[in-house]
């Protein structure tokens, strides 16, 4: 997940539409999606036992008693939270880093290898030391989800930063613009493509983080319902709860996208 | 307050000019680490509301004399004035313009043209005035909304000249403003450049490649040799005002600036 990778992404999403061609692409997604379907539920009748793979009728159905009895909701709504918490956290504190990290070069150069060392590291293998030190409750998950997304927008913003118009920011220095005219009126702008990448690649990174520390020591949310599903052999349930995790993370991509749509409407030279 | 006083017990000279640039000096080193001088002892005074072009091959420094006149750019050596007082002392407004329009691309046109009404203070109604006037007066009327990725080249090189005089500048410092132009957006663009001239009599610097835009436009033309670049020739353009590209081409005295800026670049033969 370099910040090459989610440089190229931010212009990806970026060109135009092809107009009149939308209605047919949704119509091909969604056969693609019944053909995926469909091959799942005939395993089941080629003799292939549910207690491996399930169905999708068994899903469903699990998913709409779980509906019913109000679990779905409460699991679903417990990792949205520790979810969203960490990747709004990771966005109020790595921004500001990032910004630090270009503004402040030397000191940058100092922590550069020690940053890119805690980026290395897989984050996951903290999941038992932040049971110890935040406890089972919410902030331990919140926690694993921050550590997990923070450095998405620290490196994001800082090469963002790195690729600004010199020429522009001279114009201003001529013009003797104050310091807060230049951040607000070209850094922040310009970085809102980055910012937009970066929120698109944390989304599914939040979510790991607040999974993995639900795996490890919790009481409730998706993670632990998939944990609890396992444990009693009950796939139906693991992939119900693996149904929900997707559905969380396929809306916070739409969102994103009806973002990027708002903002970034420039970039299409 | 202070600057008020000082200012008010200056006697006022005629003989100060707008700008003076007295032995500049200053060189860059190499990646190699040798040190490189850029320019070697130049000195220009620029009378208030005088429209003077550098002309040199490339690299000779030419631009860079614009970057110290901006601020951008210390010199090594010598003294750089805006109205006797130094450059970095200075609260007079320098309106630079890069040969790339560097404008916001997120913001509209009337946007753009803004960023020098707000850094100049000029806010409010006055600022939306202002704004409108000069969008008109650069025909950019029906493009308020418009972004700069949907402008032409020249109509983007139109914004970032609004932008600039929204900013009332008392010098345009102009870096090869219309180089990446077809020829003939080049021509209407000098002739907009002239009008603006013409309407506010500002002091202009105007680096150019382009011999035949700089005697078309310039009251003088500076040439300046090849890097460590210094002054080689300082030409006074007498022709009448207002002048007309294609009366001017006919005119030898036209031809005879040309030939004269030619001859004194005195560029090697395979360059031309």
């Amino acid at each position: 997940m370099t910040t090459l990778e989610t440089h190229s992404i931010a212009i990806e999403k970026t060109r135009k539409p092809f107009f009149g061609q939308t209605a047919q692409l949704v119509r091909d997604r969604l056969i693609l999606f019944a053909i995926v379907l469909l091959l799942w539920q005939s395993a089941t009748w080629f003799g292939v036992d549910p207690l491996w793979i399930s169905s999708p009728s068994l899903v469903a159905q699990r998913l709409w008693q779980l509906g019913i009895s109000g679990q779905l909701q409460k699991h679903m709504q417990q990792t949205l939270t520790e979810a969203s918490l960490g990747l709004g956290l990771a966005f109020v504190v790595g921004v500001p880093i990032g910004m630090a990290m270009a503004r402040f070069k030397y000191a940058n150069a100092v922590a550069e290898p020690f940053i890119m060392a805690l980026y290395s590291l897989p984050r996951v293998a903290l999941a038992p030391l932040f049971i110890i030190w935040f406890g089972i409750d919410l902030l331990s998950k919140v926690m694993m989800s921050f550590s997990t997304v923070l450095f998405i927008f620290m490196l994001n913003v800082h090469e963002g930063l790195k690729t600004v118009d010199k020429d522009m920011l001279d114009l201003l220095r001529t013009m003797k613009a104050p310091r807060h005219y230049v951040v607000t009126k070209v850094l922040l702008p310009w970085l809102v493509p980055w910012i937009i990448a970066s929120l698109r690649i944390g989304i599914g990174l939040a979510l790991v983080g607040a999974v993995v520390a639900e795996l490890i020591g919790s009481s409730s949310g998706l993670g632990w319902y998939i944990e609890y599903s396992a444990g009693r052999l009950d796939t139906t349930g693991v992939f119900a709860g693996l149904v929900s995790l997707t559905f969380i993370a396929v809306v916070g991509n739409l969102l994103v996208a009806a973002l990027e749509r708002r903002f970034s409407s420039w970039r299409a030279s | 307050m202070n600057i008020a006083i000082a200012a008010a017990r200056r006697p006022v000279l005629e003989a100060v000019p707008k700008v003076a640039l007295r032995d500049i000096r200053l060189s860059f080193t190499a990646p190699s680490g040798e040190t490189v001088p850029v320019l070697d002892g130049v000195s220009l005074a620029v009378p208030a509301g005088q429209f003077v072009s550098i002309v040199g091959p490339s690299g000779c420094g030419k631009s860079t004399l614009l970057r110290i006149l901006s601020g951008l750019v210390k010199p090594e050596g010598g003294h750089a004035e805006i109205d006797g007082s130094p450059i970095d002392k200075n609260n007079e407004r320098v309106g630079f313009m890069f040969q790339r329009d560097t404008l916001l691309p997120w913001a509209t046109v009337e946007d753009n043209i803004r960023i020098g009404t707000d850094l100049a203070g000029i806010k409010g109604d006055k600022a939306k005035s202002r704004i409108g006037e000069l969008i008109t007066f650069l025909r950019l009327d029906g493009f308020q909304k418009h972004r700069p990725h949907q402008l032409s080249g020249g109509m983007r090189q139109r914004v970032a000249l609004g932008r600039l005089m929204a900013y009332e500048p008392q010098i345009y410092l102009l870096d090869e403003p219309f180089g990446a132009l077809d020829s003939q957006t080049k021509a209407a663009m000098g002739r907009e450049l002239l009008k603006v001239w013409a309407a506010h009599k500002r002091s202009v610097l105007f680096v150019t490649h382009d011999i035949e835009e700089a005697v078309t436009l310039s009251d003088r033309v500076i040439v300046m040799s090849a890097r460590p670049g210094q002054i080689k020739r300082d030409v006074m353009i007498d022709l009448d005002r207002p002048r007309n590209g294609r009366d001017l081409r006919k005119d030898p005295r036209f031809a005879g600036y040309i030939e004269d800026i030619w001859a004194a670049l005195d560029l090697p033969p395979d360059v031309l």
